[in-house]
Protein backbone atom coordinates (compact mmCIF):
# COMPACT_ATOMS: atom_id res chain seq x y z
CA UNK A 1 0.00 0.00 0.00
CA UNK A 2 2.84 2.27 0.94
CA UNK A 3 4.93 1.24 -1.89
CA UNK A 4 1.39 1.72 -4.30
CA UNK A 5 1.20 5.67 -2.98
CA UNK A 6 4.80 6.53 -3.78
CA UNK A 7 4.34 5.03 -6.87
CA UNK A 8 1.27 6.52 -7.83
CA UNK A 9 2.08 9.69 -6.39
CA UNK A 10 2.59 11.64 -10.07
CA UNK A 11 -0.62 10.19 -10.48
CA UNK A 12 -2.41 11.61 -7.43
CA UNK A 13 -0.80 15.05 -8.35
CA UNK A 14 -2.06 15.32 -11.70
CA UNK A 15 -5.51 14.02 -10.69
CA UNK A 16 -5.56 16.37 -7.81
CA UNK A 17 -4.99 18.97 -9.86
CA UNK A 18 -7.48 18.23 -12.44
CA UNK A 19 -10.12 18.10 -8.94
CA UNK A 20 -9.10 21.87 -8.20
CA UNK A 21 -9.76 23.45 -11.36
CA UNK A 22 -12.87 21.36 -11.51
CA UNK A 23 -13.65 22.18 -7.54
CA UNK A 24 -12.67 25.50 -7.49
CA UNK A 25 -15.84 27.05 -9.03
CA UNK A 26 -18.43 25.28 -6.76
CA UNK A 27 -16.33 26.35 -3.79
CA UNK A 28 -16.26 29.92 -4.98
CA UNK A 29 -19.70 29.17 -5.32
CA UNK A 30 -20.10 27.96 -1.54
CA UNK A 31 -18.04 31.00 -1.00
CA UNK A 32 -19.16 33.98 -2.49
CA UNK A 33 -23.05 32.67 -1.52
CA UNK A 34 -22.54 33.69 2.33
CA UNK A 35 -21.15 37.55 1.48
CA UNK A 36 -22.79 40.76 1.92
CA UNK A 37 -22.37 43.41 -0.76
CA UNK A 38 -19.00 45.38 0.94
CA UNK A 39 -17.17 41.93 1.67
CA UNK A 40 -17.77 40.58 -1.43
CA UNK A 41 -16.26 43.69 -3.04
CA UNK A 42 -13.15 44.41 -0.69
CA UNK A 43 -12.53 40.61 -0.22
CA UNK A 44 -13.24 38.86 -3.31
CA UNK A 45 -11.58 35.50 -2.91
CA UNK A 46 -11.54 34.94 0.46
CA UNK A 47 -14.12 33.65 3.15
CA UNK A 48 -15.34 36.58 5.09
CA UNK A 49 -16.37 36.90 8.49
CA UNK A 50 -19.11 37.70 9.63
CA UNK A 51 -21.09 34.91 7.37
CA UNK A 52 -24.68 35.77 6.22
CA UNK A 53 -26.79 32.82 6.61
CA UNK A 54 -29.57 35.18 5.72
CA UNK A 55 -28.48 35.51 1.79
CA UNK A 56 -29.83 31.64 1.91
CA UNK A 57 -33.28 32.98 3.78
CA UNK A 58 -33.43 35.85 0.67
CA UNK A 59 -32.63 33.15 -2.26
CA UNK A 60 -35.12 30.70 -0.66
CA UNK A 61 -37.79 32.89 -0.58
CA UNK A 62 -37.17 33.68 -4.27
CA UNK A 63 -36.90 30.05 -5.60
CA UNK A 64 -38.05 27.62 -3.13
CA UNK A 65 -41.54 28.00 -5.82
CA UNK A 66 -39.29 26.78 -8.89
CA UNK A 67 -38.13 23.96 -7.22
CA UNK A 68 -41.44 23.06 -5.40
CA UNK A 69 -42.71 23.38 -9.37
CA UNK A 70 -39.74 21.41 -10.59
CA UNK A 71 -40.49 18.25 -7.43
CA UNK A 72 -43.61 18.04 -8.39
CA UNK A 73 -43.22 18.32 -12.12
CA UNK A 74 -40.28 15.66 -12.01
CA UNK A 75 -42.41 13.07 -9.31
CA UNK A 76 -45.15 13.21 -11.24
CA UNK A 77 -43.30 12.64 -14.55
CA UNK A 78 -41.03 9.47 -13.07
CA UNK A 79 -43.44 7.66 -11.66
CA UNK A 80 -45.64 7.95 -14.80
CA UNK A 81 -42.75 6.61 -16.67
CA UNK A 82 -41.77 4.02 -14.07
CA UNK A 83 -45.80 2.70 -14.00
CA UNK A 84 -46.48 3.07 -17.49
CA UNK A 85 -43.00 1.66 -18.97
CA UNK A 86 -42.66 -1.42 -16.51
CA UNK A 87 -46.58 -2.30 -17.44
CA UNK A 88 -45.14 -2.50 -21.18
CA UNK A 89 -42.13 -3.97 -20.79
CA UNK A 90 -43.29 -6.74 -18.63
CA UNK A 91 -46.06 -7.66 -21.76
CA UNK A 92 -43.20 -7.35 -24.18
CA UNK A 93 -40.96 -9.46 -22.28
CA UNK A 94 -43.32 -12.26 -20.77
CA UNK A 95 -45.78 -13.26 -23.82
CA UNK A 96 -46.27 -13.55 -26.91
CA UNK A 97 -48.80 -11.88 -29.26
CA UNK A 98 -49.08 -10.73 -32.82
CA UNK A 99 -47.10 -7.41 -33.84
CA UNK A 100 -44.98 -7.73 -31.18
CA UNK A 101 -41.56 -7.17 -32.49
CA UNK A 102 -43.64 -4.51 -34.82
CA UNK A 103 -44.54 -2.44 -32.21
CA UNK A 104 -41.51 -2.56 -29.74
CA UNK A 105 -39.49 -1.50 -32.90
CA UNK A 106 -41.48 1.06 -33.80
CA UNK A 107 -41.40 2.57 -29.55
CA UNK A 108 -37.35 1.60 -29.85
CA UNK A 109 -37.34 3.53 -33.40
CA UNK A 110 -38.11 6.49 -31.06
CA UNK A 111 -35.15 6.43 -29.57
CA UNK A 112 -33.48 8.41 -33.06
CA UNK A 113 -35.97 11.23 -33.06
CA UNK A 114 -34.37 14.32 -31.93
CA UNK A 115 -35.88 16.63 -29.61
CA UNK A 116 -35.31 19.47 -31.84
CA UNK A 117 -37.35 17.63 -34.54
CA UNK A 118 -40.63 17.49 -32.18
CA UNK A 119 -40.08 21.05 -30.53
CA UNK A 120 -42.22 23.49 -33.07
CA UNK A 121 -45.36 21.22 -34.08
CA UNK A 122 -45.26 19.50 -29.86
CA UNK A 123 -45.30 22.68 -28.84
CA UNK A 124 -48.31 23.66 -30.82
CA UNK A 125 -50.42 20.34 -29.76
CA UNK A 126 -50.00 21.12 -26.30
CA UNK A 127 -51.17 24.62 -26.99
CA UNK A 128 -53.88 23.08 -28.84
CA UNK A 129 -55.01 21.42 -26.33
CA UNK A 130 -54.97 24.12 -23.66
CA UNK A 131 -52.40 22.72 -21.77
CA UNK A 132 -49.97 25.96 -21.73
CA UNK A 133 -49.03 26.96 -18.29
CA UNK A 134 -50.17 23.87 -16.84
CA UNK A 135 -47.82 20.62 -15.47
CA UNK A 136 -49.29 18.67 -17.72
CA UNK A 137 -47.60 20.53 -20.59
CA UNK A 138 -44.81 19.12 -19.09
CA UNK A 139 -45.43 15.71 -17.61
CA UNK A 140 -47.53 14.14 -20.30
CA UNK A 141 -45.00 15.08 -22.80
CA UNK A 142 -41.62 13.62 -20.05
CA UNK A 143 -43.73 10.44 -19.53
CA UNK A 144 -44.04 10.07 -22.80
CA UNK A 145 -40.31 10.67 -23.96
CA UNK A 146 -39.27 8.94 -20.82
CA UNK A 147 -40.76 5.70 -21.22
CA UNK A 148 -39.15 4.95 -24.15
CA UNK A 149 -35.83 4.26 -23.39
CA UNK A 150 -37.24 2.96 -19.65
CA UNK A 151 -39.20 0.43 -21.95
CA UNK A 152 -35.92 -1.30 -23.67
CA UNK A 153 -33.78 -1.24 -20.59
CA UNK A 154 -36.86 -2.52 -18.32
CA UNK A 155 -37.62 -5.16 -20.93
CA UNK A 156 -34.34 -6.53 -21.38
CA UNK A 157 -33.91 -7.12 -17.10
CA UNK A 158 -37.41 -8.22 -17.32
CA UNK A 159 -37.05 -10.80 -19.97
CA UNK A 160 -33.79 -11.82 -18.39
CA UNK A 161 -36.20 -13.24 -15.00
CA UNK A 162 -36.30 -17.31 -14.79
CA UNK A 163 -39.55 -18.16 -16.27
CA UNK A 164 -39.94 -21.27 -13.70
CA UNK A 165 -40.78 -18.15 -11.15
CA UNK A 166 -44.20 -16.84 -13.85
CA UNK A 167 -45.02 -20.65 -14.32
CA UNK A 168 -44.90 -21.39 -10.72
CA UNK A 169 -47.10 -18.45 -10.00
CA UNK A 170 -49.23 -19.60 -13.02
CA UNK A 171 -49.67 -22.84 -11.65
CA UNK A 172 -50.54 -21.68 -8.35
CA UNK A 173 -53.45 -19.63 -10.48
CA UNK A 174 -51.86 -16.16 -10.15
CA UNK A 175 -53.40 -13.32 -12.68
CA UNK A 176 -51.11 -11.59 -15.00
CA UNK A 177 -51.52 -8.92 -12.56
CA UNK A 178 -50.56 -10.41 -9.98
CA UNK A 179 -47.53 -11.96 -11.54
CA UNK A 180 -46.88 -8.49 -12.39
CA UNK A 181 -47.16 -7.17 -9.39
CA UNK A 182 -45.42 -9.59 -6.97
CA UNK A 183 -42.71 -10.85 -9.30
CA UNK A 184 -42.25 -8.64 -12.00
CA UNK A 185 -41.81 -5.21 -9.97
CA UNK A 186 -39.93 -6.30 -7.06
CA UNK A 187 -37.54 -8.54 -8.68
CA UNK A 188 -36.84 -5.70 -10.74
CA UNK A 189 -36.51 -3.27 -7.68
CA UNK A 190 -32.26 -2.00 -9.02
CA UNK A 191 -33.13 -1.36 -12.45
CA UNK A 192 -35.89 0.37 -11.79
CA UNK A 193 -34.53 2.77 -9.39
CA UNK A 194 -31.62 3.23 -12.13
CA UNK A 195 -34.59 4.53 -14.43
CA UNK A 196 -36.07 6.89 -11.97
CA UNK A 197 -32.33 8.10 -11.31
CA UNK A 198 -31.73 8.97 -15.07
CA UNK A 199 -35.57 10.06 -15.58
CA UNK A 200 -35.34 12.42 -12.69
CA UNK A 201 -32.09 13.85 -14.31
CA UNK A 202 -33.41 14.49 -17.50
CA UNK A 203 -36.45 16.03 -16.13
CA UNK A 204 -34.56 18.30 -13.28
CA UNK A 205 -32.28 19.93 -16.00
CA UNK A 206 -34.63 19.92 -18.84
CA UNK A 207 -34.91 23.79 -19.85
CA UNK A 208 -36.08 23.84 -23.65
CA UNK A 209 -39.80 22.34 -22.79
CA UNK A 210 -40.67 24.56 -19.66
CA UNK A 211 -39.31 27.79 -21.10
CA UNK A 212 -41.70 27.35 -24.25
CA UNK A 213 -44.84 25.64 -22.35
CA UNK A 214 -44.72 27.97 -19.62
CA UNK A 215 -45.03 31.39 -19.17
CA UNK A 216 -46.51 31.99 -16.43
CA UNK A 217 -43.77 32.72 -13.58
CA UNK A 218 -45.31 31.07 -10.74
CA UNK A 219 -45.47 27.62 -12.17
CA UNK A 220 -41.45 28.03 -13.83
CA UNK A 221 -39.42 24.96 -13.10
CA UNK A 222 -35.88 25.77 -11.28
CA UNK A 223 -33.70 25.89 -14.99
CA UNK A 224 -36.14 28.57 -16.26
CA UNK A 225 -36.39 30.24 -12.42
CA UNK A 226 -33.04 30.30 -12.09
CA UNK A 227 -31.56 31.98 -15.62
CA UNK A 228 -34.37 34.69 -14.69
CA UNK A 229 -33.50 35.10 -10.97
CA UNK A 230 -29.41 35.07 -12.06
CA UNK A 231 -30.12 38.23 -14.75
CA UNK A 232 -32.19 40.17 -12.11
CA UNK A 233 -29.99 39.59 -8.65
CA UNK A 234 -26.76 39.78 -11.06
CA UNK A 235 -27.97 43.02 -11.97
CA UNK A 236 -28.61 43.80 -8.99
CA UNK A 237 -25.27 42.88 -8.12
CA UNK A 238 -26.92 40.77 -5.20
CA UNK A 239 -23.87 38.55 -5.52
CA UNK A 240 -24.48 36.51 -1.88
CA UNK A 241 -28.00 35.98 -2.37
CA UNK A 242 -27.54 35.19 -6.18
CA UNK A 243 -24.84 32.38 -5.16
CA UNK A 244 -27.08 31.24 -2.35
CA UNK A 245 -30.22 30.56 -4.86
CA UNK A 246 -27.37 28.02 -6.91
CA UNK A 247 -26.68 26.09 -3.69
CA UNK A 248 -30.09 25.69 -2.89
CA UNK A 249 -30.78 24.09 -6.85
CA UNK A 250 -28.05 21.90 -6.10
CA UNK A 251 -29.27 20.19 -3.30
CA UNK A 252 -32.21 18.09 -4.29
CA UNK A 253 -30.06 16.22 -6.38
CA UNK A 254 -26.95 16.29 -4.51
CA UNK A 255 -29.08 14.72 -1.48
CA UNK A 256 -30.48 12.24 -3.49
CA UNK A 257 -27.22 10.71 -5.29
CA UNK A 258 -26.16 10.27 -1.65
CA UNK A 259 -28.85 8.31 -0.93
CA UNK A 260 -28.69 6.31 -4.28
CA UNK A 261 -24.94 6.59 -5.28
CA UNK A 262 -24.28 3.41 -7.33
CA UNK A 263 -28.21 3.57 -9.01
CA UNK A 264 -26.93 7.20 -9.68
CA UNK A 265 -23.95 6.03 -11.80
CA UNK A 266 -25.81 3.87 -13.30
CA UNK A 267 -28.30 6.72 -14.35
CA UNK A 268 -26.32 8.99 -15.58
CA UNK A 269 -24.17 6.51 -17.79
CA UNK A 270 -27.39 5.07 -19.15
CA UNK A 271 -29.06 8.39 -19.82
CA UNK A 272 -25.94 9.82 -21.75
CA UNK A 273 -26.72 6.98 -23.91
CA UNK A 274 -30.19 7.30 -24.68
CA UNK A 275 -29.87 10.30 -27.64
CA UNK B 1 -59.94 -34.49 -22.91
CA UNK B 2 -58.34 -32.54 -25.59
CA UNK B 3 -60.99 -31.85 -28.07
CA UNK B 4 -62.72 -31.02 -24.54
CA UNK B 5 -60.10 -28.33 -23.73
CA UNK B 6 -59.25 -26.93 -26.99
CA UNK B 7 -62.27 -24.03 -27.08
CA UNK B 8 -61.54 -22.78 -23.51
CA UNK B 9 -57.49 -22.85 -24.66
CA UNK B 10 -58.67 -20.77 -27.30
CA UNK B 11 -60.54 -18.52 -25.62
CA UNK B 12 -57.63 -17.99 -23.03
CA UNK B 13 -55.33 -17.17 -25.21
CA UNK B 14 -57.51 -14.50 -27.05
CA UNK B 15 -58.11 -13.04 -23.44
CA UNK B 16 -54.09 -13.01 -22.87
CA UNK B 17 -53.60 -11.48 -26.31
CA UNK B 18 -55.88 -8.81 -25.68
CA UNK B 19 -54.66 -8.64 -21.94
CA UNK B 20 -50.94 -7.90 -23.91
CA UNK B 21 -52.34 -4.78 -25.82
CA UNK B 22 -54.36 -3.85 -23.16
CA UNK B 23 -50.73 -3.31 -21.37
CA UNK B 24 -49.38 -1.61 -24.33
CA UNK B 25 -52.37 0.99 -24.42
CA UNK B 26 -50.84 3.48 -22.45
CA UNK B 27 -47.29 3.87 -23.88
CA UNK B 28 -49.35 3.49 -27.19
CA UNK B 29 -51.67 6.38 -27.00
CA UNK B 30 -48.87 8.62 -25.22
CA UNK B 31 -46.54 8.05 -28.08
CA UNK B 32 -48.78 8.68 -30.88
CA UNK B 33 -49.74 11.96 -29.47
CA UNK B 34 -46.67 13.08 -27.95
CA UNK B 35 -43.66 11.58 -30.34
CA UNK B 36 -45.18 10.35 -33.71
CA UNK B 37 -47.51 13.19 -34.28
CA UNK B 38 -44.93 15.83 -33.68
CA UNK B 39 -42.66 14.29 -35.45
CA UNK B 40 -44.36 13.54 -38.83
CA UNK B 41 -46.09 17.11 -38.52
CA UNK B 42 -42.59 18.64 -38.27
CA UNK B 43 -41.29 16.55 -41.43
CA UNK B 44 -44.93 17.35 -43.00
CA UNK B 45 -44.81 21.12 -42.58
CA UNK B 46 -41.35 21.44 -43.49
CA UNK B 47 -42.95 21.90 -46.93
CA UNK B 48 -45.01 24.60 -46.01
CA UNK B 49 -45.14 28.32 -45.63
CA UNK B 50 -46.84 28.32 -41.83
CA UNK B 51 -47.34 30.22 -38.85
CA UNK B 52 -48.76 27.68 -36.60
CA UNK B 53 -52.06 28.89 -36.91
CA UNK B 54 -54.18 29.73 -39.70
CA UNK B 55 -51.76 30.95 -42.62
CA UNK B 56 -50.69 28.05 -44.41
CA UNK B 57 -49.40 27.01 -47.58
CA UNK B 58 -47.46 24.31 -49.62
CA UNK B 59 -44.32 25.53 -51.24
CA UNK B 60 -41.94 22.40 -51.71
CA UNK B 61 -39.13 22.68 -50.57
CA UNK B 62 -39.34 26.33 -50.56
CA UNK B 63 -38.57 26.63 -46.94
CA UNK B 64 -34.94 24.27 -47.98
CA UNK B 65 -34.60 26.91 -50.60
CA UNK B 66 -34.26 29.62 -48.38
CA UNK B 67 -32.05 28.33 -46.16
CA UNK B 68 -29.80 28.27 -49.18
CA UNK B 69 -30.22 31.83 -49.13
CA UNK B 70 -30.18 32.72 -45.40
CA UNK B 71 -26.96 34.30 -44.48
CA UNK B 72 -27.44 33.20 -40.94
CA UNK B 73 -27.78 29.01 -42.07
CA UNK B 74 -24.13 28.54 -42.87
CA UNK B 75 -23.32 31.05 -40.17
CA UNK B 76 -24.67 28.55 -37.70
CA UNK B 77 -23.74 25.60 -39.02
CA UNK B 78 -19.82 26.83 -39.07
CA UNK B 79 -20.34 27.28 -35.35
CA UNK B 80 -21.77 24.08 -34.78
CA UNK B 81 -18.72 22.80 -37.18
CA UNK B 82 -16.54 24.95 -34.52
CA UNK B 83 -17.96 23.54 -31.62
CA UNK B 84 -18.43 19.94 -32.92
CA UNK B 85 -14.27 19.74 -33.62
CA UNK B 86 -13.44 21.42 -30.17
CA UNK B 87 -16.18 19.41 -28.08
CA UNK B 88 -14.55 15.93 -29.65
CA UNK B 89 -10.89 17.49 -29.17
CA UNK B 90 -11.96 18.02 -25.41
CA UNK B 91 -13.86 14.72 -25.04
CA UNK B 92 -10.88 12.71 -26.44
CA UNK B 93 -8.34 14.11 -24.20
CA UNK B 94 -9.51 15.22 -20.85
CA UNK B 95 -11.51 12.47 -20.07
CA UNK B 96 -9.39 9.98 -21.24
CA UNK B 97 -6.53 10.91 -19.29
CA UNK B 98 -8.50 10.89 -16.46
CA UNK B 99 -9.52 8.10 -16.66
CA UNK B 100 -6.68 6.39 -17.49
CA UNK B 101 -5.14 7.76 -14.24
CA UNK B 102 -7.65 6.82 -12.09
CA UNK B 103 -7.38 3.06 -14.15
CA UNK B 104 -4.00 3.03 -12.98
CA UNK B 105 -3.99 3.80 -9.39
CA UNK B 106 -2.25 0.85 -7.69
CA UNK B 107 -5.08 1.23 -4.73
CA UNK B 108 -8.32 0.79 -5.98
CA UNK B 109 -9.73 2.42 -2.67
CA UNK B 110 -8.27 5.66 -4.35
CA UNK B 111 -9.48 5.10 -7.63
CA UNK B 112 -13.15 4.62 -6.07
CA UNK B 113 -12.35 7.62 -4.26
CA UNK B 114 -11.69 10.01 -7.49
CA UNK B 115 -14.12 8.20 -9.51
CA UNK B 116 -17.11 9.66 -6.48
CA UNK B 117 -15.05 12.56 -7.00
CA UNK B 118 -15.76 13.70 -10.15
CA UNK B 119 -19.06 12.12 -10.16
CA UNK B 120 -20.24 14.60 -7.75
CA UNK B 121 -19.97 17.86 -9.82
CA UNK B 122 -22.52 16.24 -12.53
CA UNK B 123 -25.13 16.46 -9.68
CA UNK B 124 -25.14 19.75 -9.95
CA UNK B 125 -27.46 21.17 -12.63
CA UNK B 126 -26.53 21.80 -15.50
CA UNK B 127 -28.01 25.26 -15.67
CA UNK B 128 -26.57 26.25 -12.55
CA UNK B 129 -23.03 25.39 -14.35
CA UNK B 130 -24.25 27.56 -17.09
CA UNK B 131 -24.75 30.36 -14.30
CA UNK B 132 -22.16 30.07 -12.27
CA UNK B 133 -19.87 30.37 -15.76
CA UNK B 134 -21.38 33.19 -16.80
CA UNK B 135 -20.54 34.92 -13.47
CA UNK B 136 -17.14 33.92 -13.88
CA UNK B 137 -17.07 35.79 -17.38
CA UNK B 138 -18.82 38.66 -16.22
CA UNK B 139 -17.09 41.73 -17.36
CA UNK B 140 -16.85 43.72 -14.36
CA UNK B 141 -16.90 41.77 -11.26
CA UNK B 142 -16.45 37.76 -12.87
CA UNK B 143 -14.23 35.41 -11.64
CA UNK B 144 -11.93 35.72 -14.63
CA UNK B 145 -11.67 39.39 -15.04
CA UNK B 146 -10.66 39.68 -11.11
CA UNK B 147 -8.10 36.80 -11.71
CA UNK B 148 -6.50 38.25 -14.29
CA UNK B 149 -6.69 41.87 -12.63
CA UNK B 150 -5.15 40.78 -9.70
CA UNK B 151 -1.76 39.07 -11.57
CA UNK B 152 -1.62 41.85 -13.27
CA UNK B 153 -2.72 41.59 -16.76
CA UNK B 154 -5.51 43.95 -16.81
CA UNK B 155 -4.75 44.52 -20.70
CA UNK B 156 -5.84 40.65 -21.10
CA UNK B 157 -9.87 41.39 -19.35
CA UNK B 158 -12.24 41.42 -21.72
CA UNK B 159 -16.03 41.17 -22.03
CA UNK B 160 -15.51 37.46 -22.61
CA UNK B 161 -18.83 36.73 -23.58
CA UNK B 162 -19.41 39.98 -25.48
CA UNK B 163 -16.43 39.26 -27.38
CA UNK B 164 -17.31 38.78 -31.63
CA UNK B 165 -14.16 36.19 -32.08
CA UNK B 166 -13.46 34.70 -28.38
CA UNK B 167 -17.36 34.72 -27.52
CA UNK B 168 -17.89 31.03 -28.62
CA UNK B 169 -14.78 29.72 -27.38
CA UNK B 170 -15.47 31.23 -24.45
CA UNK B 171 -18.67 28.91 -24.48
CA UNK B 172 -16.80 26.32 -25.50
CA UNK B 173 -14.27 26.37 -22.32
CA UNK B 174 -16.77 26.28 -19.75
CA UNK B 175 -16.38 23.02 -17.38
CA UNK B 176 -12.45 23.33 -18.11
CA UNK B 177 -10.67 20.87 -17.37
CA UNK B 178 -14.06 19.16 -18.60
CA UNK B 179 -12.93 15.88 -16.66
CA UNK B 180 -15.48 15.73 -14.58
CA UNK B 181 -18.31 14.12 -17.37
CA UNK B 182 -19.65 11.03 -18.27
CA UNK B 183 -17.26 10.59 -20.72
CA UNK B 184 -14.53 10.13 -17.59
CA UNK B 185 -16.99 7.42 -16.49
CA UNK B 186 -17.91 5.78 -19.49
CA UNK B 187 -13.51 5.32 -20.50
CA UNK B 188 -13.04 4.11 -17.16
CA UNK B 189 -15.65 1.33 -17.17
CA UNK B 190 -13.91 0.12 -20.54
CA UNK B 191 -10.43 0.31 -18.80
CA UNK B 192 -11.71 -1.63 -15.92
CA UNK B 193 -13.59 -4.19 -18.24
CA UNK B 194 -10.13 -5.18 -19.93
CA UNK B 195 -9.27 -8.32 -18.68
CA UNK B 196 -6.58 -8.29 -15.83
CA UNK B 197 -4.71 -11.41 -17.17
CA UNK B 198 -4.00 -9.57 -20.48
CA UNK B 199 -2.50 -6.68 -18.14
CA UNK B 200 -0.56 -9.00 -15.62
CA UNK B 201 1.10 -10.47 -19.43
CA UNK B 202 1.84 -7.64 -20.70
CA UNK B 203 3.26 -6.50 -17.39
CA UNK B 204 5.66 -10.16 -17.18
CA UNK B 205 6.33 -9.10 -20.66
CA UNK B 206 8.10 -6.04 -19.33
CA UNK B 207 6.34 -3.49 -21.62
CA UNK B 208 6.72 -0.32 -20.73
CA UNK B 209 3.76 1.66 -18.72
CA UNK B 210 3.55 3.66 -22.21
CA UNK B 211 3.92 1.31 -24.57
CA UNK B 212 1.55 -0.91 -22.76
CA UNK B 213 -1.42 2.27 -23.09
CA UNK B 214 -0.94 3.09 -26.57
CA UNK B 215 -0.63 -0.55 -27.60
CA UNK B 216 -2.87 -2.53 -25.36
CA UNK B 217 -5.00 -0.56 -23.37
CA UNK B 218 -6.11 2.02 -25.81
CA UNK B 219 -7.26 -0.29 -28.73
CA UNK B 220 -9.38 -2.11 -25.46
CA UNK B 221 -11.03 0.84 -25.26
CA UNK B 222 -11.86 1.48 -28.59
CA UNK B 223 -15.33 0.81 -28.33
CA UNK B 224 -15.92 3.98 -25.65
CA UNK B 225 -13.87 5.80 -27.63
CA UNK B 226 -16.01 5.49 -30.81
CA UNK B 227 -19.57 5.80 -28.59
CA UNK B 228 -17.93 9.09 -26.31
CA UNK B 229 -17.55 10.77 -30.54
CA UNK B 230 -20.52 9.89 -31.49
CA UNK B 231 -22.41 11.18 -28.37
CA UNK B 232 -20.06 14.21 -28.96
CA UNK B 233 -21.31 14.72 -32.33
CA UNK B 234 -24.76 14.19 -31.97
CA UNK B 235 -25.26 16.45 -28.75
CA UNK B 236 -22.85 18.86 -30.66
CA UNK B 237 -25.35 19.37 -33.97
CA UNK B 238 -28.65 19.53 -31.82
CA UNK B 239 -27.40 21.31 -28.48
CA UNK B 240 -28.11 25.20 -28.05
CA UNK B 241 -29.04 25.44 -24.51
CA UNK B 242 -25.16 26.34 -23.45
CA UNK B 243 -25.26 29.47 -26.11
CA UNK B 244 -29.54 30.43 -25.74
CA UNK B 245 -27.85 30.86 -22.01
CA UNK B 246 -24.40 32.38 -22.24
CA UNK B 247 -24.59 34.55 -25.01
CA UNK B 248 -28.34 33.74 -26.94
CA UNK B 249 -26.17 33.71 -29.97
CA UNK B 250 -24.50 37.16 -29.69
CA UNK B 251 -22.95 39.42 -30.01
CA UNK B 252 -24.86 40.33 -33.29
CA UNK B 253 -25.19 36.47 -34.20
CA UNK B 254 -21.31 35.55 -33.72
CA UNK B 255 -22.23 32.60 -30.99
CA UNK B 256 -25.76 31.51 -33.63
CA UNK B 257 -26.53 28.05 -33.87
CA UNK B 258 -29.03 25.79 -35.77
CA UNK B 259 -31.15 24.92 -32.68
CA UNK B 260 -31.22 28.56 -31.67
CA UNK B 261 -32.00 29.85 -35.41
CA UNK B 262 -34.71 27.38 -34.99
CA UNK B 263 -36.32 28.30 -31.64
CA UNK B 264 -36.32 31.68 -32.57
CA UNK B 265 -37.93 31.54 -36.03
CA UNK B 266 -40.61 29.66 -34.34
CA UNK B 267 -41.07 31.60 -31.54
CA UNK B 268 -39.89 34.93 -31.89
CA UNK B 269 -40.67 35.43 -35.94
CA UNK B 270 -43.90 32.74 -36.02
CA UNK B 271 -42.65 31.18 -39.12
CA UNK B 272 -43.14 27.50 -37.59
CA UNK B 273 -42.94 25.89 -41.51
CA UNK B 274 -39.31 27.20 -42.01
CA UNK B 275 -38.37 26.05 -38.24
CA UNK B 276 -39.71 22.40 -39.03
CA UNK B 277 -37.13 22.45 -41.94
CA UNK B 278 -34.57 23.58 -39.97
CA UNK B 279 -35.13 21.23 -37.57
CA UNK B 280 -35.73 18.03 -40.16
CA UNK B 281 -32.55 19.38 -41.83
CA UNK B 282 -30.95 18.68 -38.34
CA UNK B 283 -32.72 14.92 -37.92
CA UNK B 284 -31.25 13.83 -41.32
CA UNK B 285 -27.50 15.01 -40.38
CA UNK B 286 -28.10 13.31 -36.77
CA UNK B 287 -29.90 10.19 -38.40
CA UNK B 288 -27.10 9.81 -40.74
CA UNK B 289 -24.73 10.04 -36.84
CA UNK B 290 -27.54 7.67 -35.31
CA UNK B 291 -26.96 4.98 -37.92
CA UNK B 292 -23.14 5.20 -36.73
CA UNK B 293 -24.28 5.19 -32.94
CA UNK B 294 -26.51 2.22 -33.71
CA UNK B 295 -23.21 0.21 -35.52
CA UNK B 296 -20.82 1.09 -32.29
CA UNK B 297 -23.48 1.31 -29.40
CA UNK B 298 -23.75 -2.79 -29.93
CA UNK B 299 -19.96 -3.32 -28.77
CA UNK B 300 -19.71 -1.12 -26.17
CA UNK B 301 -21.20 -1.20 -22.82
CA UNK B 302 -25.11 -0.71 -22.59
CA UNK B 303 -25.34 -0.49 -19.07
CA UNK B 304 -23.66 -1.00 -16.54
CA UNK B 305 -25.47 -1.32 -13.04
Amino acid sequence: MRKGLKHDLPIHIILIILGIFTFYPFVFTVITSFKDSPQFIHNFWGITWPLHPLNYTDAWSRISRYILNSGIVTTASVFGVLIIASISAFAFARFNFPAKDFLFLCILSLLMIPGILTLVPAFLLVKRLGLLNTYWALILPYISGGQVFAIFILRSFIASLPEELFEAARVDGASTLQSFFNIAIPLSKPILVTVAIMNVLGTWNDYVWPLVTISDGRLWTITVGIVSFSSQYGGLEMWGPMFAGYVIASIPLIVLFFFTMRYFIAGLTSGALKV
Amino acid sequence: MNRKGKPRTIWKEITKKGQCYLLLLPTCLLLLTFNYYPSFSAIYHSLFDWDGANFIRYIGLGNFINMLHDPTIPLSFLNTLKLTICSLIINLTFPLLAAALIFHLKDSRFAYFYRTLFVIPMVVPGMVVFMIWRFIYNPISGLLNQLLTSIGLTQLTRPWLGDFDLALYAVIFIGFPWVAGIATLIYLAGFQSIPIELLDAVAIDGASTWTKFWKIELPLVMAQIKLIIILTLIGAVQGFVNIMVMTNGGPGEATMVPGLYLYRNAMYYNKMGYACAIGTFLFLIILILTYLNIRYLRSSIEYQA
